[in-house]
């Protein structure tokens, strides 16, 4: 796909072969998510509407990421091989495809392709950010102006995250450093990385804890910052080094189906918007037939003291592999976790439990649980094909290491 | 107005800190500093000698430190600190918009800009002097012997013209007062205050590049301009030097006028060099007051001591402080509101003796107010859009009834939003409003025009209007004209008017009535010249540019007002933003429906133009999209947090109804 990048497998479009969905993106406020299909072409879909809009235009190239505008009814920004596309969606409209005229063209000479995208917590401003170009682009989508944040070294963005409460960036880049940016000055702490690049990383809800995950090492290190108060302008307030918070080298676990073997790096990794529910994909090891891709779940706190207690495995049909996970924004009974998966199926894995602390991210709206949905079908009649319901929701954690029963699709 | 800035801040010196004062003298210090750093680079170029790399380099670097390099950077240093002082007397936060050619013209030729090319003009031949002195070589001297003709040994010596020294000098000054042009007409005087906040020094290297790119650019244009008007008006300053210095015209030389005296390569590349030159030590200048001004300040919000009364914010707001002083506040605001918890919680704070929320009374106050004038100022906008529409249909009567009653229900729609409860805060039903009973298909449309206009005036000058805002923007000049328009349209309905207008007084009624037709002939006459509609004629663009010249006040107020509200959901502990909700809420969604129908209106555009990345910052055209983005974003917040806690909020039911869609997320 890059071939100026030839190793890199880019965190938000993993390998495309036998890939199906290109990306998934919740909206932050509804029942409502994007899926970005392999021809490019994105759908759209809605709990309270049976009507699938399906985007499509002519700068639509090599979709890598999109994300929904926060703040907003149907904002939807999508990284492009040449730009962002910035697409406008009425909410109330039932036209299944939207005119291309409804679509805002954001590009930047020399920023290309995008592969990374993140809106600010507040909504007013658009991040983009290509692994070839040094420069990140701050957007102000309504008048689609940009600041270009440029720094010298390292090479490109390969993966950004903002943090829950919009105060900071994490700006992943190629090579083996990464940074974190401070989102009111725009000044950034460099963090080199011993082993490899970061391949992903997620904040916790209050934006002072960052996880993040190295290539090459199959541990997940944490990283605490100073609690967030406008006074400290432009100082990222990190600590002084990384600890690492849990190993998951591989391991032979006892199932139902006999013995596997789990563990290895971590490929993409979730927090749900409360702080209790940390999903990642472990990558098995390519060479064992045995060992196979698996996403782990966590029980976590964040305070008084951090706490990473294993609690699962999410699998789905025999030999699908997940390819991305995302937790719904807002879900009210506890977390939900959508998980897509090699064979095209997108499956939505509940987790009930009644929150520990009130949120720190703004106050959620209720809306209904939603059952699995296939991308290719239309929702009311594809068939659930996972779990749904309580009988999928993770029991109570069990404490030292990967002992859990494996959760799979029935 | 810079000058009272800077005279209210040595004043206000005494107490405390001033804030644009030290901003001012920073930037040009930092400007004059880096004078030298250009003068070398000039200089090393302007010998560039490719064939002998070493002796080039070594003989810039001697030059560098003579008398003379040195008593130049001291002459343009002079001309920087000139510059910086008409950039100081000249901006603008809200930029000037000509709506018609003939407004451009009458800015291009208005005393104070004359005088502003004029400087710009002499400082610019200044530089080139400079230049010409640290170039050396054949274009150092005006006057140089002349070449000795053969045959003459015993002739005296005589001094003739240098015309390279003159075509020098004349470049920069046609240099200087091209740049003083493109600074008017690409209103460069405008501050366009940034997207994200960013130390300066990072703002500074970020433009660079780009500034470097611009002037040379520019520079050839201006150089390749020039050398047009040399070639055909040149020989009039040539004469007069002549004749007036007693000067001879060497015989021997190409005359410069000419086509081969100007395809001279190294005589373009140095006027180039010089442009170049000229233009970068300008727009530094230029860029760095820019980047000075435009940087944000940090109010405090309670005074420490009593004397610092005067700089706190809510005080601030409420009085009437030169624009720059208060769009930097509402910037402060907004930072303050979404950043500093600390400062939020001082916001909410009740005053010691009396418990009473004065800081946040005195914040929304003026918010809303901004807020409100807005909506005034598009009511009225769209009044005039509609009765422009009305008048590019056949004048008189002969209007289809079609058009009339489409005409008619959109004057109601405008008279509606007049009567909204924004004017009147109580929650009166807006379907009881007087004026909407007139919108019947058969009663004039210039009729309804009228009654919009008499609702909107009202509440324009009246209570709820603040009295301390400044309307320093470019007067709407459609509003104006055309609404007298309309009103002599209403009188050549004699019947309905007389229908209407009964209580009135006669005579001077029927004069003032006369004068009206009397000014609408003329107008109709002179409307019908070409030339004159030519320069007459109103940009659309450009009158809708003028109403949003100022919108990033209200964009800030909006952030500002929806981060506090939002907030205020869990920080505010004595519930003091509770009381001003309902008018918080019925300001955005009053303005949310005026911005609307505005998108609507026939030649607004609803996608923003595309701006190139130059140096000049056009970011005041897309200013209105801006604030269309942000006042939804602000409703959001407000709703997202909030929630359905909004029920209990009063307010009226269209507004609960569009309330209730944007809990939804359906706006």
């Amino acid at each position: 796909m890059f071939p100026h990048l030839s190793g890199l497998t880019l965190p938000c479009a993993p390998s495309r072969a036998g890939c199906t969905v290109r990306a998934f993106a919740w909206h932050p406020h509804t029942n409502k998510f994007a899926v970005a299909l392999l021809d490019d072409s994105i759908r759209v879909y809605n709990s309270n509407s049976a009507t699938v809009p399906s985007l499509k235009h002519r700068l639509q190239r090599n979709v890598a990421a999109m994300a929904w505008k926060p703040l907003c009814a149907s904002i939807l920004a999508v990284a492009c091989q040449s730009c962002v596309l910035v697409w406008h969606l009425d909410p109330t409209s039932l036209s299944t495809r939207p005119s291309s005229g409804c679509a805002q063209v954001l590009s930047c000479p020399g920023h290309s392709p995008v592969t990374s995208l993140a809106w600010a917590p507040s909504g007013e401003r658009l991040l983009s950010a290509s692994p070839v170009d040094t420069a990140m682009l701050v957007w102000d989508v309504s008048t689609e102006t940009c600041v270009q944040l440029q720094w010298f070294g390292g090479g490109g963005v390969t993966y950004l995250a903002w943090s829950p409460d919009g105060s900071k960036v994490l700006a992943a880049t190629p090579s083996a450093v990464f940074r974190v940016w401070e989102a009111q000055m725009w000044t950034c702490e460099r963090w080199p990385t011993i082993r490899g690049r970061c391949q992903t990383g997620c904040w916790s809800p209050d934006g002072s804890r960052l996880l993040f995950t190295v290539l090459g090492e199959s541990v997940i290190y944490s990283l605490s910052f100073s609690e967030y108060r406008g006074e400290m302008q432009g100082q990222v307030g990190g600590s002084k080094t990384a600890s690492i918070v849990a190993d998951l080298s591989e391991t032979t676990f006892e199932t139902l189906y006999g013995e596997e073997r789990i563990g290895g790096e971590v490929h993409s990794m979730v927090w749900d918007p409360t702080g209790e529910r940390l999903a990642v994909i472990i990558r098995g090891h390519p060479e064992s037939p045995n060992s196979q891709p698996a996403v782990a779940v966590f029980r976590t706190r964040n305070s008084p003291v951090f706490e990473l207690l294993p609690c699962g495995f999410v699998r789905g049909e025999r030999g699908a592999r997940p390819q991305l996970i995302s937790f719904h924004p807002c879900f009210p009974q506890g977390a939900l976790l959508t998980v897509c998966w090699s064979s095209g199926k997108i499956s939505h894995i509940p987790f009930f439990f009644v929150g520990a602390l009130e949120p720190h991210a703004s106050p959620r709206r209720s809306p209904v649980p939603v059952p699995a949905w296939h991308p290719r079908a239309s929702p009311p009649s594809g068939a659930p094909h996972t779990c749904t319901g309580a009988g999928c929701a993770a029991p109570a954690p069990i404490k030292g290491g990967f002992s859990l029963p494996l959760l799979s699709s029935p | 107005a810079a000058r009272a800035v800077i005279g209210r801040c040595q004043a206000r010196r005494r107490r405390g800190r001033c804030v644009l004062g030290w901003r001012v003298a920073a930037a040009i210090t930092w400007s004059v500093l880096l004078l030298p750093i250009c003068t070398a680079a000039f200089i090393i170029l302007s010998g560039l000698d490719p064939f002998h790399p070493v002796r080039w380099i070594s003989n810039s670097f001697n030059d560098l430190y003579t008398s003379y390099v040195i008593f130049c950077i001291f002459l343009m240093s002079m001309v920087i600190i000139i510059i910086s002082i008409f950039n100081i007397e000249f901006y603008a936060v809200v930029p000037s918009i000509p709506c018609s050619r003939l407004a451009l013209i009458g800015k291009i030729i208005h005393p104070q800009q004359v005088i502003h090319s004029f400087v710009h003009a002499i400082m610019g031949m200044l530089v080139t002097w400079c230049a010409t002195v640290m170039t050396k070589g054949r274009f150092q001297f005006l006057a140089v012997s002349c070449t000795p003709s053969e045959g003459l040994e015993d002739a005296v010596p005589q001094m003739c013209l240098n015309e390279y020294h003159l075509f020098f000098l004349l470049s920069g000054a046609f240099l200087g007062y091209s740049y003083s042009l493109f600074y008017l007409i690409n209103n460069m005087n405008y501050l366009p205050f940034p997207i994200i906040q960013q130390y300066k020094y990072l703002r500074f290297r970020r433009s660079l590049p780009l500034l470097i790119k611009h002037s040379c650019v520019e520079s050839l244009h201006f150089v390749r301009n020039f050398c047009v008007t040399y070639y055909f008006f040149g020989y009039i300053p040539k004469v007069w030097i002549c004749t007036t210095m007693d000067l001879h015209t060497d015989g021997k030389l190409h005359p410069l006028d000419t086509l081969s005296g100007l395809l001279d390569l190294s005589l373009f590349y140095h006027t180039w060099l010089s442009g170049v030159f000229l233009l970068m030590t300008w727009y530094i200048a230029w860029l760095l007051f820019k980047i000075y001004a435009t940087e944000s300040h940090h109010f405090p919000i309670q005074p420490t001591f009593a004397q610092e009364t005067d700089q706190c914010l809510p005080k601030i707001l409420n009085s009437n402080p030169p624009l720059l002083i208060k769009f930097l506040a509402l910037q402060d605001l907004m930072l303050l509101s979404q950043y500093s918890p600390v400062r939020r919680q001082e916001v909410f704070s009740l005053s010691q003796p009396g418990g009473h929320p004065h800081n946040w009374t005195a914040i929304s106050r003026e918010c809303l107010s901004l807020l409100s004038d807005l909506t005034q100022r598009l009511i009225a906008q769209q009044e005039a859009a509609a009765a422009a529409n009305g008048r590019a249909k056949p004048p008189v009567g002969e209007s289809s009834p079609i058009n009339m009653s489409f005409q008619s229900q959109r004057s109601n729609i405008v008279l509606r939003a007049s009567m909204s409860p924004l004017v009147k805060p109580s929650l009166m039903p807006v379907k009881t409003s007087p004026g909407s009973d007139v919108g019947s298909p058969f009663s004039s449309p210039a009729l309804n025009y009228k009654m919009g206009v008499v609702d909107i005036k009202s509440p324009w000058h009246g209570p709820v209007q603040s009295p301390h805002v400044m309307r320093r923007g470019p007067k709407l000049w459609t509003s104006v004209s055309d609404q007298q328009m309309n009103g002599s349209h209403h009188e050549s309905f004699p019947v309905l008017s007389a229908a209407r207008t009964g209580t009135e007084a006669v005579q001077p009624r029927f004069i003032y009535t006369w004068l009206q037709n009397k000014q609408e002939q003329i107008k109709t006459f002179l409307s019908k010249r070409a030339l004159i509609m030519y320069f007459f004629s109103k940009h659309p663009e450009a009158s809708i540019q003028a109403v949003f010249s100022d919108a990033q006040m209200h964009i800030w107020a909006l952030e500002g007002l929806s981060h506090l509200v939002a907030a205020s959901f869990t920080e505010d502990q004595f519930g003091v933003v509770q009381t001003t909700l309902p008018a918080i809420l019925n300001t955005l969604l009053t303005l949310q429906e005026v911005v609307d129908r505005h998108f609507k209106l026939p030649h607004v555009s609803s996608k923003p133009p595309r701006i190139s990345g130059s140096l000049v910052d056009t970011s005041y055209k897309t200013l209105r999209f801006a604030l269309r983005a942000s006042l939804k974003t602000a409703l959001y917040r407000i709703t997202t947090v909030f929630g359905e806690h909004l029920n209990a909020v009063q307010v009226s039911t269209e507004h609960k109804k569009r309330l209730q869609q944007f809990l939804e997320y359906k706006e």
